[in-house]
């Protein structure tokens, strides 16, 4: 008797799914995902906010278009994400990856959909995209080196503070370290992982304080990251560095530019803001009017000095 | 359908409600979703669904026997990770893709039921409470995977594992017929076998059980060996569909969906009454109130609220059942 | 012109799920009297108890207390009247002490803080006027079951109670201590405390209280002052007939042979020094003793449950080295403990499956378990021992206490032993099924099985077995047989005092 029960309830539901198939349809939109980490500060927390900018300029002048936000904590969430995506009958995707390896199946699967795909920051295990929006990362690393080198005359002893271990990061170092080659009175005093989190550049930059009684400059490679290692600094209370050089563009930095701060004199940008141009490259293509024949698209690394620094700082922006 | 106690109280429609709670809530859940959001509604989301659910719902399966025998297992998603990270380290050291395959298989599911064999051994040889045996062997196993994997995702080059992990039949794919595979078996031992008879009997009094000539260090041990298998199993396919596993974010509170799933399906969480069927309901709710939530637009950071009110709901419930 | 009485019961009704548990029933309990109640398991007992201190309600009818209508009762407010109820398994706090337990939910504060030498020095002087050496700063999981009681009563005085209900008090107590008991009651009763007394033990309700109030199959039958009453009066109102001797004939058997079960010094720690006795084949061999002389330890050491540790154990001539139940049972060895709710059955099991649990292999073909052949087996069972219960599905839990405990009887049976422990066997259970149960174990050793009855009821002990031995500290203090086996011989040798 219960076994007929439940059958009776999944019968009920397969009706139910019978019939709502064939009612209700909203009106005929064009649908685009998005999938990006969750985050609410930081850079990936600047990541959100330009891609919820995004969705409203575009539907507000387009109201053909929906936009999908879907954020994802891990790596498995977002591939659930995805899908959950392509069920909603989107005709273009713009995921920014969390991780290449785990992401690179579901989005063959919906290359084999048809669905546009656009991948941002990140490159996945195979080229499976029609657009890649990447940052410049090798002229990013290049240019803190010759910030950093100008600053210093071309002497002095440095630390590196490096990111989570991946190709976005090893391009980096290896551009600044290429740099430094060129001035051989430039010391890399030693180099870790800070994982570009603020929590941990600090406790590196503790660290490195403790083993080092005279240290020049700094890079911290991202801004997360230099906003722990200033504190760090500060509650040491040394004198020695000189000054520090971190990455992005967040407005905190920014605004220490502008403000002529000792200690940062200088920023290098890796804006979250790409993930803007993503959407918008996704939003012209399904349109039919796509805004370019490239497959990659480079946002380039520009210098932040106190001087043009008010064009590059967005009070109102999370990062 | 509580397995354990199969009792016969005269038919009415009262007690047929009572007794099969969990698969009235799926039934109902389905239907509103199925109403009310038309993304819901396509059989490609269905399925998703329940590839979605698979890994997880074959740690609440394991979980489920952990449970009813009187015990706990906090440290089933961080063995998954352990295990899943074992596996392709060892398959990244053979070339032959055939063989490596095997080889993550063997080793996933071997690292699952050693995982699982200290977890018993600590709980009946060394006699510490299950919660905060588990609770050590959480971190422990955590920190092994961390330390195989550099805190890193581990992934693999292995064409044949990737395509193992979308393979499909009859619409299903794989992961799901695991998960209703071990459902079957794991059911049939919990209700037509010695030892299942034997794990409810420990859980409900395992004084009287004792006193029957039942070998209760033997019967909780068999428990937390099969939890562990069924972890080692969904570390394979977890990382198969991925093609890769994360040391720090895989099976990361795998333990409190899976303890969800078994509560929402009818488990007792004292122990001594519990169902297969019930705890596979449980984990079809979990699963489609996640996806019916991202559906609906939901933001992310509140499904954990809707998914802890369920578990009080359903606890609540299944309190005013007893009495 | 008789006073009104303390608590007066008029046409009370309640059913559970349409069966009807109270028809009508009124009576009237006096103030400053003892008032025994009486009446097989199932008759209504609890259901009236939880009636009248709040736990349930009745349907209809009216209670009055001191005169007034007190129903709707809850909880809360019978504790407000004064009525107090001691339950048999005790609602003392275990790791609590002494004084926190009298205290436990009216404590005593001074400035908002508990005052905690204000409860102690109140609860000496109640302990001392009860006549109990115990210190108030003593842990209750340490004292003896008597103490434990006394300090349920002291809790019940600090309460200003009025009317005393208390279950089953003496099940659990040895003789010395049910006097002390009744001493109190009646002191109590001087003071003007009327008490319930609710006991299956007639000979007691029939010494201690004033009047005995018999409930049969839900309806109230007789309220006659216990002078009038004989225990056989009392044994047939209860049961609606005529009861014959209750105790089957004992017969003697011929002590050849091997014995079944021979132990010799036989020991388990402190708890058990140096005991040697042989049960043999159809014999029905009583152990008698004082609570903690041993007599559970040692048939747990049989058992395999505590180890052994010097003598040995020869199972039909064979020394058998049993470490675990299931060894035992193997060797043939079956043991009903002696309380069934912690470790005799499993509650939420239907009847079927508990009686299945120790044999259960013999229902299985393969790995997988018949489960028609397990209910068809439990449904033999059922007729055999006339076990009253809707189906062998129905969830053990419902049925009454002399058909749960028959139950156990059929799980230990149906693992086919040739020795048979029984612990208790019959305690907390009605006369009726107690009668059946004594014939059951009667018709057993008739038909060759080696029974050890354990028991701290006497009457019990002489009616049954021909042959009894006692134990006192962990000791064989002695073997009785013939017309020595009588209360004093027994007392005497459990007590080591005249």
């Amino acid at each position: 008797m219960k076994k007929f029960l439940t059958v009776l309830s999944f019968a009920v539901c397969a009706a139910a799914l019978l019939c709502g198939a064939g009612c209700g349809k909203s009106p005929e939109k064009i649908k685009i995902g998005v999938s990006i980490p969750s985050a609410d500060h930081g850079w990936t927390g600047g990541v959100v906010w330009w891609a919820e900018q995004a969705k409203k300029d575009i539907e507000s002048k387009d109201p053909r278009i929906e936009i999908i936000l879907s954020t994802a904590k891990d790596s498995a969430e977002q591939v659930n994400k995805i899908e959950n995506l392509i069920v909603q009958g989107v005709k273009a995707v713009v995921v920014l990856p969390q991780e290449p390896a785990p992401l690179t199946g579901v989005c063959e699967q919906l290359k084999k959909k048809g669905i546009y795909l656009v991948v941002v920051d990140r490159g996945l295990q195979k080229d499976v995209q029609d657009l890649l929006v990447v940052g410049d990362n090798r002229e990013f690393g290049r240019r803190c080196a010759e910030e950093m080198a100008k600053r210093l005359n071309g002497k002095g002893e440095i630390l590196i503070m490096e990111g989570i271990p991946c190709e976005v990061n090893s391009m980096r170092v290896d551009a600044f370290r290429e740099v430094m080659r060129n001035h051989p009175q430039i010391t890399v005093l030693e180099s870790q992982s800070a994982s570009w989190n603020t929590e941990k550049g600090l406790k590196l930059m503790e660290n490195f304080l403790q083993k080092y009684k005279k240290i020049d400059a700094v890079w911290a490679g991202d801004d997360d990251v230099l906003i722990g290692a200033l504190k760090a600094y500060e509650e040491s209370k040394r004198k020695d560095v000189k000054f520090f050089i971190g990455g992005g563009g967040s407005k905190t930095i920014v605004k220490k530019v502008l403000d002529n701060n000792p200690l940062v004199p200088v920023n290098v940008t890796y804006p979250p803001r790409m993930i803007a141009y993503g959407i918008e490259y996704a939003a012209a293509a399904v349109k039919g009017k796509p805004r370019t024949q490239e497959k990659r698209v480079v946002v380039p690394a520009e210098v932040i000095t106190p001087k043009n620094a008010k064009f590059f700082y967005y009070p109102n922006s999370i990062y | 359908m509580k397995e354990c106690t199969q009792t016969n109280r005269e038919f009415s429609w009262k007690t047929v409600l009572n007794e099969n709670r969990p698969f009235i809530a799926l039934a109902l859940l389905l239907a509103v979703c199925m109403i009310s959001n038309e993304s819901f509604r396509s059989p490609q989301n269905l399925i998703n669904i329940s590839r979605q659910v698979a890994c997880m719902g074959i740690a609440a399966l394991g979980m489920t026997f952990v449970i009813i025998a009187g015990g706990i297992d906090l440290s089933i998603g961080s063995l998954l990770a352990l295990a899943g990270v074992s596996g392709i380290l060892v398959m990244g050291k053979i070339s032959d893709p055939g063989l490596a395959l095997c080889a993550a298989l063997t080793v996933s599911v071997g690292i699952g039921v050693l995982g699982g064999v200290l977890n018993g051994a600590l709980v009946t040889l060394g006699k510490i409470p299950s919660f905060i045996a588990t609770l050590g062997t959480l971190s422990i196993f955590r920190s092994l995977s961390l330390y195989m994997a550099d805190a890193g995702t581990l992934s693999s080059s292995n064409e044949l594992f990737r395509s193992a992990g979308s393979l499909a039949f009859l619409g299903l794919p794989l992961p799901t017929w695991c998960f209703l595979l071990l459902a079957v078996v794991f059911g049939v031992i919990l209700k037509q076998t010695a030892f299942g008879r034997h794990i409810c009997a420990t859980g409900a009094n395992p004084n009287a059980a004792r006193y029957a000539a039942i070998d209760i260090r033997r019967v909780r041990f068999g428990t937390y060996v099969l939890a562990g298998l069924a972890a080692g199993i969904a570390a394979f396919l977890f990382s198969s569909r991925l093609n890769s596993i994360s040391s720090t974010d895989a099976g990361l509170s795998y333990e409190l969906d899976a303890i969800a799933a078994a509560i929402i399906g009818g488990t007792a969480m004292n122990g001594g009454r519990g169902s297969i069927a019930g705890t596979v309901a449980g984990v079809f709710i979990l699963g489609i109130i996640s996806n019916a939530l991202d559906m609906w637009g939901a933001p992310v950071n509140l499904q954990g609220l809707v998914k802890g009110l369920i578990i009080i709901i359903a606890v609540l419930i299944q309190r005013q059942n007893n009495e | 012109m008789l006073p009104d009485p303390l608590l007066k019961i008029s046409a009370l009704t309640k059913s559970y799920s349409g069966v009807v548990v109270l028809k009508n029933v009124s009576f009237s309990i006096p103030g400053a009297s003892i008032v025994g109640l009486i009446g097989e398991n199932g008759a209504g007992k609890s259901t009236l108890i939880k009636c009248i201190n709040g736990v349930t309600r009745p349907d209809s009818g009216s209670i009055l207390f001191e005169g007034r209508e007190i129903l709707p009762v809850t909880v809360a407010s019978a504790l407000k009247h004064g009525i107090v109820t001691i339950p048999q398994e005790f609602n003392l706090a275990d790791p609590m002490t002494v004084a926190d337990n009298v205290f436990l939910g009216h404590e005593l504060k001074k400035n908002g803080f508990l005052d905690r030498s204000a409860m102690r020095k109140r609860t000496r002087e109640l302990l001392e006027k009860l006549h109990c050496a115990v210190s108030p700063d003593a842990e209750v999981s340490a004292l003896s079951i008597a103490q434990k009681q006394i300090v349920e009563i002291a809790r019940a005085i600090n309460r200003e109670c009025r009317l005393l209900i208390m279950d089953e008090p003496s099940t659990v107590l040895n003789p010395p201590e049910v006097e002390n008991l009744f001493r109190i009651m009646r002191s109590m009763r001087e003071h003007g405390i009327s008490i319930l007394y609710v006991s299956h033990k007639l000979s007691e309700v029939r010494e201690i209280c004033d009047r005995v109030a018999v409930l049969r199959d839900g309806e109230f039958i007789s309220d006659a002052p216990a002078s009038e009453l004989t225990v056989k009066e009392m044994a047939n109102r209860m049961v609606g007939r005529e009861l014959n001797r209750i105790f089957p004939p004992k017969t003697h058997t011929e002590k050849s042979g091997i014995p079944a079960l021979s132990l010799k010094n036989l020991s388990h720690g402190k708890r058990v020094r140096g005991v040697s006795l042989e049960l043999h084949k159809g014999e029905i061999l009583g152990l008698a003793g004082l609570g903690g002389a041993g007599r559970t330890e040692l048939a747990e050491t049989v058992y395999g449950i505590r180890a052994r540790t010097g003598g040995s154990v020869k199972i039909d001539g064979v020394e058998k080295d049993i470490r675990s139940p299931a060894e035992a049972v193997a060797a043939g060895i079956a043991y009903l403990t002696e309380d069934r709710q912690k470790s005799g059955i499993i509650q939420s099991f239907p009847l079927a499956r508990n009686i299945s649990l120790i044999s259960l292999k013999k229902y299985c073909s393969g790995p997988f378990i018949r489960h028609e052949k397990e209910e068809q087996s439990a449904r033999g069972y059922m007729e055999r021992f006339r076990i009253k219960a809707p189906s062998e599905r129905s969830p053990i839990r419902e049925l009454s206490g002399g058909n749960q405990q028959k139950s156990a009887i059929a799980k230990s049976l149906d693992a086919s032993p040739g020795i048979f422990l029984f612990d208790e066997p019959t305690r907390g259970i009605d006369i009726h099924s107690r009668g059946e149960i004594y014939h059951f174990i009667h018709s057993l050793a008739e038909s060759g099985m080696a029974c050890l009855v354990i028991s701290s009821d006497l009457e019990e002990i002489i009616g049954l077995c021909p042959r009894v031995a006692v134990m006192r500290e962990g000791m064989l203090a002695g073997m009785l047989e013939g017309e020595h086996i009588n209360e004093k011989e027994i007392m005497y040798l459990a007590t080591g005092v005249q």
